[in-house]
């Protein structure tokens, strides 16, 4: 025993070598196995901590491309759902025309003489899609903005005739309106928003009541609607949309109802709208191409001329 | 500051610089991509008078953190103890004295010289790296692919462990440069 216990003495170290190695490839051993038992993994709650504090730090670094790309997939997933808003299907169906033949004489001898006959018109409908008004978005980057000035501001974006942004098209942002592109240089646009004395045609949602839209100037926050008929059941919080007659597509918020006025002189209602779109806060926008716009133009034009 | 001190914020500092720094590059300046080991210097800077049993333990969690980072099992403790176990003869081989002459003494270019120190540090790290890669592909199919990933992995971490040195270290030996 005593020869023994020397013996392990002498080689301790080695014997202490050969057990730590071999407590490394049951490790090894472990974590190679299929069944992800593995002892020692970073899924472990102290190393986890430490990663995810890593991680607290290290996103801020890449907000910017993170912002980038949800830009982009927010741009495919609004073409597409402007995609599947502007489809009318309809069909061709079977018309069933009953005819009774009142004026047959032979009637009594035949029963069923009063029994509608039908008659087909056409067979197998075809079944046609019609796509109209499609709108498409190209996102850009605010790269400067003006809130203060009284008549119109201006915001200039980072996209530009090259991108396929024409003067005339609106722009819009996640959550609202923004305004409409004034000039286009190869890179950069310039939009005049909202805050200037351009209008915008609106409605309010619930009551299909439209009017237009004006700026108050010296408030980005707010802008005003005049004219509403004093019958209106209009609330406070009550949400506005854009029509889509002018170049705006439909159904885009511009803002709530804060504010009701009752103008005495002429028995109307004004409304005060605070604006969905932060503009003190803008940072990325989409430009509407409307695909239908020239020959919708086209056609006015003509009506004009002909008045 | 004490000796245990400094060895513990040298540790937390390495593993820190490994997980944070080096394992964010993999580094591919010829085929396989692989990463540069620093770590590895804090079982070289233990003092000189540890016993080799301390030094196993030491280097068998220190490998074990590595391994929790890095998702390897068990690899880091095996190379690390693998190169624990031998760095008393190591060592022995590249001092004058023997070693239990050296009280509280750092295994460094202060003590060594330039020369002998990095001497020091390439054999270990080379056995490192040896184990480790070769545990890591965990066949010899391809000899040459094993060969070329070790020596390359031992090429960038002694460029690493060099640069660590420069500027950890406090009072360089100035005469190494002259």
């Amino acid at each position: 025993m005593r020869k023994f216990l020397l013996l392990i003495r002498r080689f301790w170290t080695l014997i202490l070598f050969i057990s730590l190695e071999v407590i490394s490839i049951y490790f090894i051993a472990k974590s190679r196995s299929t069944q992800g038992i593995d002892v020692i993994n970073s899924a472990n709650g102290t190393v986890a901590y430490f990663y995810r504090k890593e991680q607290n730090i290290i996103s801020y670094f890449n907000l910017k491309k993170v912002n980038t790309d949800l830009l982009k997939e927010n741009t495919a997933l609004r073409n597409q759902l402007f995609y599947r808003q502007s489809v009318d299907t309809f069909k061709t169906v079977d018309a069933k025309i009953p005819i009774f033949d009142y004026d047959k004489i032979d009637r009594d001898q035949d029963s069923n003489a009063l029994a509608p006959v039908t008659m087909t018109i056409t067979e197998n409908p075809p079944l046609k899609v019609v796509r109209y008004a499609q709108y498409r978005f190209i996102p850009a980057r605010v790269i400067n903005n003006s809130i203060s000035n009284d008549r119109i501001n201006f915001i200039t974006i980072n996209q530009g005739s090259e991108a396929g942004i024409k003067p005339g098209m609106s722009v819009v942002s996640s959550v609202g309106i923004v305004g409409r592109v004034e000039h286009v240089s190869k890179h950069f646009a310039t939009i005049a928003s909202v805050l200037s004395n351009r209008k915008v045609s609106a409605r309010l949602k619930l009551h299909e009541a439209f009017g237009q839209i004006t700026w108050i100037p010296g408030h980005p926050d707010f802008v005003q609607m005049d004219n509403m008929p004093i019958t209106l059941p209009i609330k406070l919080r009550d949400s506005v949309f854009t029509t889509g007659f002018a170049s705006f597509p439909a159904n885009i918020l511009v803002g709530r109802v804060s504010h009701i006025d009752t103008v005495k002189s002429d028995n109307s209602l004004s409304l005060r709208i605070r604006l969905a779109t932060n503009f003190r806060t803008l940072a990325f926008v989409y430009v509407v191409v409307d695909g239908m716009n020239a020959e919708k133009e086209n056609l006015e034009k003509k009506d004009r001329s002909a008045r | 500051m004490s000796i245990y001190l400094r060895n513990i914020i040298r540790f937390v500092l390495l593993i820190l610089i490994q997980v944070l720094l080096l394992n964010r590059i993999p580094l591919n300046w010829w085929a396989p991509p692989y990463i540069a080991f620093v770590y590895p210097l804090f079982i070289l800077l233990l003092p000189i008078s540890t016993p080799t049993t301390f030094l196993m333990v030491f280097a068998f969690f220190t490998g074990l953190t590595m391994d929790a980072f890095m998702n390897t099992g068990g690899i880091h403790a095996m190379a690390c103890v693998t190169i624990a176990f031998s760095r008393r003869k190591v060592l022995a081989f590249f001092l004058p004295q023997r070693l239990s002459e050296y009280q509280n003494a750092t295994p460094g270019p202060k003590i060594m010289s330039w020369g002998s120190f990095l001497a020091y540090a390439a054999i270990l790290m080379l056995i490192h790296n040896l184990v480790y890669t070769l545990v890591e592909i965990w066949a010899l199919q391809s000899f040459w692919y094993y060969l070329a990933k070790t020596g390359i992995t031992f090429l960038t971490s002694m460029a690493f462990v060099v640069i660590y040195l420069l500027l950890f270290t406090k009072s360089v030996n100035i005469k190494a440069f002259d």
